[in-house]
C-alpha cells in the first residue's frame, strides 16, 4: 500500500493528535479522578504502532516528532524514548516474520514484549544519566503496572490507529509500505 | 530493484540520523533544572490551560459520574428526583469545596507567615505523564514571579522545588522524584541524612549511621544546607528502619508529609533579599520582613 505524502502528513498530524488528547488524559484527567501512582504512556503505544506496522523511511522522523509531543507533558523530554523508538523499531524489524497481530491477544502479548524492551532501554539510560544502577530494579518495577494496563488497551487504540494509517486490519505481520 | 535500494539507503540515513539526534540529545538532558526550549515554551503555554481546564472541571465530572451515568437504568421520575437532588447536592457540594479551599488556603497563608520569602499562591493542574518522574505542573510561571529552584510547599510541609518555568506554568519536581535529594535533620536527634524519592509515593532516607539512635516515627526537617530549601520545613516521617547485618549506614523508608494524592494548592516561596541571605550564612540576624 502506498501512500501520498500529504496522506502521510494528515494521518501523522491526526495520530500527534490523538497522542495530545490521550496525554492531557493522563496528565491531568485522570490524577484529577485519583489516579495517581500510575501513568499510562501512551506515546510508548502510538510508537510501538509506528514501529510495528509501517515500514517507510519516515517512521524515525515521526517517532521523533511524536516524541516531541510527549514532552510538552513530561520532563523526560523527547532524545530518550526516540531512541528507546529506534531501537524497538530495530527489533521489530529483526522480528517482522514473528510478529503476528492478527487477534487482540496476540496484539497485548506482542506490545508487552515490546514495552519491555522500551522500557529496559529507558531504564537503563536514566540509570547512566543519574549514574546510579541500584534504582534500575525500582524504575523497571514502576514501568510494569501501567505496561499491562496499556497492552489491554493496546487492541483498542491499535484498530483506531488502524484506521487513521488506512492498514488493512486482516494484514498479521509488519511492514505495511507506506 | 535500484528503488528498493534507494528506499533502503533514505531508511539508513533517517535511522542514522534520528539516532545521532537523540544520542546528543540525551546528553544534553538534565534531570535536575532544565531551561525550557522555545518549542516547550511555546507549545506548554497552549496546552497547559486544557490541563487546567480539566483539573478545574474534576467535580464537574465526579458529579457526572455519581449523578447520571450510574443511574441510567432507574425509571424517569426516579431521573427527575435524582437530577434535582443532585442539582442539589451539586450546590451542596460545590459550597463544601468551596469551604474547604477557604480553609486550605488559611492554613497556608498561616504557616507560609513564619518563612522569610516571598510567596506565591499556585494550583496543580497536572502531573507528569511518564512514570519515573513524579512532577507536578503548576498555572503560575515567570510572569507571576516564580523562578527556576524556588522550593514548593504546602500547610503539610516540603512538596519540591521548580524544576523549570514557562512565562504561565512550571514544572516541580517533587520529593517523590529519585533526582531530587533533600538535606534534612531528624527533628529530635538532630541528625542529617538525605532524603530521595523512591517508588510508591514514599521516600527513603539515606546517609543515617547504624549507631545513630533514630526510631520509626521521628519527624525529618529541611536542614538549609544546599540553597534550595529554607531550614525548619517539614519533610516527612520515618514509617520503617531496616537494620541489616551489613552495611555502615541504615536502609530507612519515609512517607512524605505532604499528601500528595490530595495535592490541589501550592505556595512557590521566592528568596527575597533576607531570605537569600539568611539561605547563604543562617547564623545572620535577620530583620522582621514585610511580605
Amino acid at each position: 500500500m502506498r501512500m501520498r505524502f500529504s496522506e502521510i502528513l494528515i494521518a501523522f498530524a491526526l495520530s500527534c493528535l490523538l497522542l495530545l488528547g490521550l496525554e492531557v488524559i493522563t496528565s491531568s484527567l485522570l490524577p484529577a479522578l485519583g489516579w495517581y501512582e500510575y501513568r499510562l504512556t501512551f506515546n510508548v503505544l502510538i510508537i510501538l504502532f509506528l514501529a510495528i506496522r509501517l515500514d517507510s523511511p519516515m517512521v524515525p522522523w515521526m517517532i521523533l516528532g511524536l516524541q516531541m509531543v510527549h514532552s510538552i507533558f513530561s520532563i523526560e523530554g523527547w532524545a530518550l524514548g526516540t531512541l528507546a523508538g529506534l531501537i524497538v523499531m530495530f527489533s521489530a524489524n529483526y522480528l517482522k516474520e514473528l510478529l503476528q497481530l492478527t487477534s487482540a491477544i496476540m496484539t497485548m502479548i506482542t506490545v508487552q514484549l515490546f514495552q519491555i524492551i522500551w522500557f529496559v532501554t529507558v531504564t537503563l539510560i536514566i540509570c547512566l544519566k543519574i549514574s546510579n544502577f541500584d534504582k534500575f530494579g525500582m524504575i523497571l518495577w514502576s514501568f510494569i503496572p501501567g505496561s499491562i494496563l496499556l497492552s489491554i488497551i493496546s487492541p483498542l487504540i491499535f484498530w483506531v490507529l488502524e484506521k487513521i494509517w488506512k492498514t488493512p486490519t486482516d494484514s498479521g505481520h509488519r511492514g505495511v509500505e507506506i | 530493484m535500484k528503488l528498493i535500494q534507494e528506499s533502503s539507503k533514505t531508511k539508513i540515513v533517517s535511522n542514522f540520523v534520528v539516532g545521532i539526534l537523540a544520542v546528543y540529545g540525551i546528553s544534553q538532558k538534565q534531570f535536575r533544572l532544565d531551561e525550557p526550549s522555545l518549542f516547550h515554551k511555546i507549545t506548554a503555554e497552549i496546552i497547559s490551560p486544557m490541563q487546567q481546564g480539566l483539573t478545574n472541571s474534576k467535580e464537574s465530572i465526579t458529579s457526572l459520574w455519581e449523578n447520571y451515568i450510574s443511574i441510567v437504568n432507574t425509571s424517569k421520575e426516579n431521573i427527575v428526583l435524582k437530577k434535582e437532588i443532585s442539582r442539589l447536592e451539586s450546590d451542596l457540594t460545590f459550597m463544601e469545596e468551596m469551604r474547604k479551599e477557604n480553609l486550605r488556603l488559611k492554613q497556608l497563608l498561616n504557616y507560609s507567615d513564619e518563612l522569610p520569602s516571598e510567596r506565591i499562591m499556585a494550583q496543580v493542574v497536572g502531573w507528569d505523564s511518564a512514570n519515573e518522574f513524579k512532577v507536578i505542573r503548576l498555572n503560575k510561571g515567570t510572569r507571576h514571579g516564580i523562578k527556576a529552584m524556588s522550593p514548593v510547599i504546602t500547610d503539610q510541609g516540603l512538596v519540591g522545588y521548580v524544576y523549570r518555568a514557562t512565562e504561565n506554568y512550571s514544572d516541580v519536581l517533587t520529593i517523590l522524584d529519585q533526582n531530587n535529594r533533600v538535606d534534612i535533620i531528624v527533628e529530635r536527634t538532630r541528625t542529617h541524612g538525605i532524603v530521595e524519592g523512591v517508588f510508591n509515593f514514599k521516600c527513603a532516607l539515606k546517609y543515617i549511621m547504624r549507631n545513630e539512635p533514630v526510631e520509626v516515627g521521628d519527624k525529618l526537617i529541611t536542614a538549609g544546607v544546599g540553597g534550595i530549601y529554607p531550614k525548619g520545613i517539614k519533610v516527612g516521617m520515618i514509617t520503617d528502619i531496616a537494620r541489616e547485618n551489613f552495611g555502615m549506614t541504615l536502609s530507612i523508608e519515609v512517607v512524605p508529609s505532604v499528601d500528595f494524592d490530595k495535592i490541589e494548592e501550592v505556595l512557590v516561596l521566592i528568596p527575597n533579599q533576607q531570605g537569600l541571605q539568611r539561605l547563604l550564612s543562617p547564623t545572620a540576624p535577620v530583620k522582621e520582613s514585610k511580605i
